[in-house]
C-alpha cells in the first residue's frame, strides 16, 4: 500500500475520533430548537446567548475562576520556596519532602475530596468555601513544584553565587537574580494550574453544596435535569478558551518547554 | 549547591506540612475506616466488601475496561505516533499539537459530546436507522460500550504523546534497514519497533490504565448507575448508604494502584537518567 496514504487515513481517522466530538458539540450548540440534536435544527446564537442568562452558571464561574487563580497563586507561595530549597540546598530528607509533596498527584481526587470533608471540614467545622480553596491549592501544588523546579535546575548557581559576592543578600539575590530569570517557568506553572484547577471535577464533588459549586459540577447537575443546547454553548466556549490560553502560551513562553 | 541545612528545611517546610497536614492525614485517617471495628483493628471489611456480588462486578469490569482502553490505545496509538513521527517537519509539530489539543479542554465537554452522538436520538442511532440497519434506535448510552468509548478518547492522547516521543528517540535507519533487509511490517514491529519503543508503551499504558481507573466523569456520566466503576460506585456507597467502610476500601484498591504505577514509572525515569 501506498505508504503517504495510509498515512493520512490512519491520521484522518484518530483526529476525527479526538476531534470530531468538538466540533459536533459546536454544531449542536449552533441549534435554533430546544432539544440536543445533531444535525441541529435550524442555525440561531441563542444558545451561547442564554448561557450568560444562566444565574447558576454565572455564580459557579465565579467559584471557578476564584479557585483557579488564587489557588494556583497560593500554590505558588508555598511551591516556589519548596522549589528553591530542593533545587539549591541540601534539604534534609529531601526524598521524602518530595514524595509528601507530590502525594495529591497520586491520590485521586474523588477521595481527597471525601477525606477532606469527612476529616477536616465536619470535625473542625470549618466551611465548604475554604476546604474547597484548600484542595484546589494541595492538587495545583505538586505541578507548581515540579515546573518551577526544572526551571531552577535550568538556571545556573554561579549567578546567585556572583550576586552574593557582590554583596547581595540571600533574599535580594533570590529577588533580583533568580525571580527574574524563572519567569518563564512561574508563568508556565499558572497556565497549567489554572486550567488543571479550572477543569477540576473529582476533587470538588464532596466539598459543593447548594450555593457554592464550580463550574464543570454546575454543568453535571444542569444536564442532568435539561436537555437543551445550553450545556453543548457553555463547552464550546470552555473548550476555545483553554485552548486559547495554551495557544497564547505557547506562542508567547514557548509552554512546551516548561511541561 | 549552599550547605546551610536549616535554611532549606525552613523553605521546604510549609509546602510539606501543608500537603501533609491537609492530604496524608484526612487520606489516612479515610483509609484506616476499613480496619477500625468496635472491638479493636481487623482486616475482615475487605472479605465483606469483595463477598458482595456486586462490588466483585464493578472491581472486575473497572479491571477490565482500564486494560480494554489501554490494550486499544497502545494499538491505535503505534499507528498514530508512526505516521506522526514519518510525517514531514513542518507538518509533525502541529499534527502533534491537534493529537494533544483535546488533554487541554474541559473533560465535562469532552464526554458530553458523546451524550449528542451515542443518545437515543443521537446522530450514530439516526444513522443507523436511516441507512435501514436498525429499526429502533440501538441502547448505546450506559453500557460499557459508552464508557469504553468516553474512555478511549480521553486517553488516547496520553498514549500517542508517549509512542511519539519514545519513537522520536529510536535510530533513524532502523525501520528502513529492517525493510531493506527483507522483513515485511508485522517483523519489523515486533523486532525493531516494539523492543526500541517498550518504555514509552510502558509509561502511556501506565498512565492510560491509571487514569481509566480512577475516572469518575466518564463512567458518572455515560455509565449511570447502571454501569458502575471503583469511583462512581464510591460516590454512590457514601452518598445514597453514608458507606465509609466501602469507600474507604475502594480508596486502598484506588490508591494502591496508582502509587504503585507511579513507583514504576520513576524507576523508569531513574533507570533512563543513570544510562
Amino acid at each position: 500500500m501506498n505508504s503517504r496514504l495510509s498515512t493520512w487515513i490512519i491520521l484522518g481517522l484518530t483526529l476525527t475520533f479526538l476531534i470530531g466530538p468538538f466540533l459536533i458539540i459546536i454544531a449542536a450548540a449552533l441549534s435554533a430548537g430546544n432539544n440536543l440534536a445533531f444535525p441541529p435544527q435550524g442555525l440561531s446564537l441563542k444558545w451561547f446567548i442564554k448561557v450568560f442568562e444562566v444565574e447558576s452558571f454565572r455564580a459557579s464561574f465565579g467559584v471557578s475562576m476564584f479557585l483557579a487563580i488564587f489557588g494556583t497563586l497560593a500554590a505558588l507561595v508555598l511551591g516556589v520556596p519548596a522549589a528553591y530549597a530542593m533545587t539549591r540546598y541540601r534539604v534534609p530528607g529531601a526524598e521524602t519532602v518530595k514524595l509528601i509533596v507530590s502525594s495529591p498527584i497520586i491520590v485521586p481526587g474523588i477521595i481527597v475530596g471525601l477525606a477532606l470533608l469527612q476529616y477536616f471540614v465536619i470535625p473542625i467545622g470549618a466551611g465548604i468555601g475554604p476546604a474547597l480553596f484548600l484542595a484546589h491549592t494541595a492538587l495545583i501544588l505538586p505541578y507548581a513544584v515540579r515546573v518551577v523546579s526544572a526551571s531552577m535546575e535550568n538556571l545556573r548557581v554561579d549567578m546567585e553565587e556572583a550576586a552574593l559576592l557582590l554583596g547581595c543578600t540571600r533574599f535580594g539575590a533570590f529577588r533580583r537574580v533568580v525571580l527574574p530569570n524563572i519567569r518563564g517557568g512561574l508563568l508556565a506553572a499558572f497556565i497549567l494550574g489554572f486550567v488543571t484547577s479550572f477543569n477540576q471535577v473529582p476533587v470538588s464533588l464532596f466539598l459543593s453544596g447548594p450555593g457554592l459549586r464550580t463550574l464543570p459540577i454546575d454543568m453535571i447537575a444542569y444536564m442532568e435535569i435539561n436537555y437543551d443546547p445550553s450545556v453543548a454553548a457553555l463547552s464550546a466556549l470552555l473548550a476555545f478558551m483553554s485552548v486559547g490560553i495554551v495557544f497564547a502560551a505557547e506562542r508567547f513562553i514557548g509552554l512546551s518547554r516548561y511541561v | 549547591m549552599f550547605e546551610n541545612r536549616a535554611i532549606g528545611l525552613a523553605l521546604v517546610l510549609p509546602a510539606a506540612i501543608f500537603a501533609a497536614a491537609l492530604f496524608l492525614l484526612p487520606v489516612g485517617i479515610l483509609l484506616s475506616e476499613a480496619f477500625r471495628t468496635d472491638t479493636g483493628w481487623s482486616v475482615s471489611a475487605y472479605g465483606e466488601f469483595f463477598a458482595s456480588s456486586r462490588n466483585q462486578t464493578v472491581f472486575f469490569r473497572t479491571l477490565k475496561l482500564a486494560s480494554l482502553v489501554a490494550g486499544v490505545s497502545a494499538v491505535v496509538g503505534y499507528a498514530a505516533a508512526f505516521a506522526i513521527v514519518n510525517l514531514p517537519a513542518s507538518s509533525r509539530g502541529r499534527m502533534f499539537g491537534l493529537v494533544t489539543l483535546p488533554l487541554m479542554i474541559s473533560p465535562v465537554a469532552r464526554t458530553y459530546a458523546w451524550l449528542v452522538i451515542l443518545g437515543r436520538t443521537g446522530f450514530v442511532n439516526k444513522f443507523l436507522v436511516d441507512l435501514g440497519i436498525t429499526d429502533t434506535p440501538l441502547r448505546i448510552l450506559f453500557t460499557e460500550t459508552a464508557v469504553f468509548i468516553g474512555l478511549l478518547q480521553l486517553f488516547l492522547p496520553l498514549m500517542i504523546i508517549s509512542l511519539v516521543s519514545a519513537m522520536e528517540n529510536m535510530p533513524r535507519d532502523a525501520v528502513p534497514a529492517a525493510r531493506i533487509l527483507g522483513a515485511n511490517w508485522l517483523q519489523v514491529f515486533w523486532r525493531v519497533i516494539l523492543p526500541l519503543t517498550r518504555e514509552g508503551l510502558v509509561i502511556g499504558g501506565t498512565l492510560v490504565f491509571t487514569g481509566s481507573m480512577t475516572a469518575y466523569i466518564t463512567p458518572a456520566i455515560l455509565g449511570g448507575s447502571k454501569v458502575l466503576m471503583l469511583e462512581t460506585l464510591l460516590y454512590q456507597r457514601v452518598t445514597v448508604a453514608n458507606d465509609f467502610v466501602s469507600a474507604s476500601v475502594i480508596a486502598m484498591i484506588l490508591i494502591t494502584m496508582s502509587f504503585s504505577a507511579n513507583l514504576l514509572l520513576k524507576r523508569l525515569a531513574t533507570a533512563r537518567k543513570s544510562r
